[in-house]
């Protein structure tokens, strides 16, 4: 990350592309989350951390109407988003990767991409989004006919974002894009997190990763319990020694 | 030998033909559960709807069955999509228990209403007949009719779900709905889509039906039998499966019809099934549940 970028801002602007403000949410009866603020301002790339269980895959839930928001609000590009289902969000410029490479089992790479590009229209915007996502991952491209069910774990991660992407997303929502992968594919995953952030996509990513996502977020909350615990840049995070003690294993 | 031979030839033909009109049948059921995995006990009587709008209107204008089609089709389709809109949409995350019981009732309701309006007279629709030999093998005419078009319907529906954005939204959203929903598919238009069209290939079987059995308001009950046995030994959620066990069940409905009485040839048709379910229980082509 040399220079050439316009200056950081270190503070969330008045008005940030995703502002989550003081959310409950949870499934059913079961209350996970109990008030989580978070924000993500356009082109950012930002990491949420946390132990098991704190919540994280709540908050991209609550985001994506999976889990229900009891009290709260979330604001994506000036419009109040809360509780509305994913399949909404979506033209809206939102793409959510869930956790676990979530695939189409039973179709090919190919098919899996063109259901990401579900709700675009346009022949040519499909076209270009096809060789988008091939060039990204040009190991797709030489499997495009291979049914997702019977990649790797790796592959299929590759199949999870490259769908997300189909869309050409502003906010990209990712949950454990690097979990359970092999060195080689985690090291595939945060290569891409950083060339989609140089190409000026918003991302909200859940790691396990602590230290390699500190590393590339711009900023970072920490989550513990269903609420807001530490938050800054990543740096910050990095440096922080509750961080450090907790997470990176000082 | 050459009898033998000739008897054998002519149980599979006729098998295979009677196999074409439960893979139309059966193909609805197997994308119904697929897509929203509900089994729909009310299969049956959507097929018995189908068999009365060919009834009706060939009493009213002496409409011909096949030109029938062009009606039963859109009209199943509809009724379909709004009952899968309003009705059987609220169980589709339920248990299956709640599920069955929901279709188990609308196929009674369906099917007393029907002997309320049309009473439970018989009736049937008088139309092509007769046959001719290929060799020793003789083929009746109107069989042979509605084997072809149920496999053109068929072939239709599957083109459709493999080749068109719905159909693969449909795909999808059968294999994982919330990632359909992250791809931007509104699931609940996929489930009714899909449901209206598995209801559309029942009626087009039903107005099939009109012209080779006896139509009347619990004729649908037989029917859903033979479409459970297809799904049961070609595999649940799979539309390949189903044609390749519709094609079993029909030739060995005929082979066991042919050695014995229709009621044996029906329990032949159970015990092959338990067999199944023992031996192979996600069926020939079907994929074990999770
Ligand atoms: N569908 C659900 N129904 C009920 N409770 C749930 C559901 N999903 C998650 N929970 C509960 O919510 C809490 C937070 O879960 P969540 O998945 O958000 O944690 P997480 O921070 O993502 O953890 P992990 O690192 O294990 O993925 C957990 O106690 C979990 O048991
Ligand atoms: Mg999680």
């Amino acid at each position: 990350m040399t220079g050439g970028a316009e200056a950081r801002i270190p503070e969330p602007l008045a008005t940030p592309l995703l502002s989550v403000d003081d959310v409950h949410a949870g499934y059913g009866r079961v209350r996970v989350l109990h008030g989580v603020s978070a924000a993500v301002e356009a082109g950012q790339l930002v990491g949420l951390i946390g132990p098991n269980g704190a919540g994280k895959s709540t908050i991209l839930k609550a985001i994506t109407g999976f889990a229900r928001v009891s009290a709260g609000r979330i604001r994506y590009d000036g419009q109040d988003v809360t509780g509305v289902r994913a399949d909404r969000l979506v033209p809206l410029g939102i793409a959510y990767v869930p956790q676990g490479r979530l695939v189409f089992a039973q179709m090919t790479v190919h098919e899996n991409l063109e259901m990401g590009a579900f709700t675009v229209r346009d022949a040519g915007a499909r076209q270009e989004a096809f060789s988008r996502v091939y060039d990204l991952f040009p190991r797709l491209a030489d499997r495009r006919t291979q049914l997702a069910g019977t990649m790797s774990g790796g592959e299929q991660q590759m199949v999870a974002i490259g769908r997300g992407l189909m869309v050409r997303p502003r906010l990209m929502l990712l949950d454990e894009p690097s979990l359970g992968l092999a060195p080689r594919f985690v090291a595939l995953v945060f290569e891409t997190l950083q060339s989609l952030k140089a190409q000026g996509l918003a991302m909200l990513v859940v790691e396990q990763n602590a230290a390699q996502t500190l590393a590339i977020a711009d900023r970072a909350y920490l989550l513990e319990l269903g609420r807001n615990r530490l938050e800054g840049t990543g740096a910050d995070l990095l440096a922080n020694p509750e961080t450090r003690r907790l997470y990176l294993g000082d | 030998m050459g009898t033998d031979l000739a008897t054998a030839a002519q149980v599979v033909v006729s098998g295979l033909l009677l196999g074409g009109l439960y893979a139309l049948l059966a193909g609805g059921l197997t994308l119904v559960f697929g897509v929203m995995r509900v089994i729909n006990l009310a299969h049956g009587e959507l097929l018995m709807l189908g068999a009365y709008v060919a009834c009706l209107l060939f009493a009213a204008t002496g409409l011909n069955p096949i030109v029938a089609l062009l009606v039963s089709i859109p009209v199943l389709f509809v009724v379909g999509a709004v009952t899968q809109r309003f009705v059987v949409n609220r169980v589709v995350n339920a248990p299956l228990l709640t599920s069955l019981l929901l279709t188990y009732g609308l196929s009674l309701v369906v099917t007393g209403t029907a002997q309320a309006v049309w009473t439970n007279d018989y009736r049937s629709v008088p139309f092509i007949t007769g046959g001719f030999a290929l060799g020793e093998v003789s083929i009746s005419r109107p069989r042979l009719l509605a084997f072809a078009v149920s496999l053109v319907l068929t072939g239709a529906a599957h083109v459709f779900l493999t080749r068109t954005r719905w159909g693969k939204a449909m795909r999808a959203t059968a294999q994982n709905a919330d990632v359909a929903l992250a791809c931007g598919i509104d699931i609940d238009r996929a489930r009714m889509l899909a449901f209206g069209i598995a209801s559309a290939l029942a009626g087009a079987a039903g107005t099939l039906v009109s012209f080779l059995y006896s139509v009347y308001p619990e004729m649908g009950r037989a029917f859903m039998l033979k479409a459970f046995a297809v799904i049961v030994l070609g595999g649940l959620g799979s539309f390949p499966g189903a044609l390749i066990g519709a094609m079993i069940l029909g030739v060995v409905e005929a082979g066991a019809a042919y050695l014995s009485t229709t009621q044996i040839a029906e329990a032949v048709i159970y015990i092959m099934l338990l067999a199944m379910l023992l031996v192979r229980p996600h069926g020939l082509l079907g994929t074990a549940e999770r």
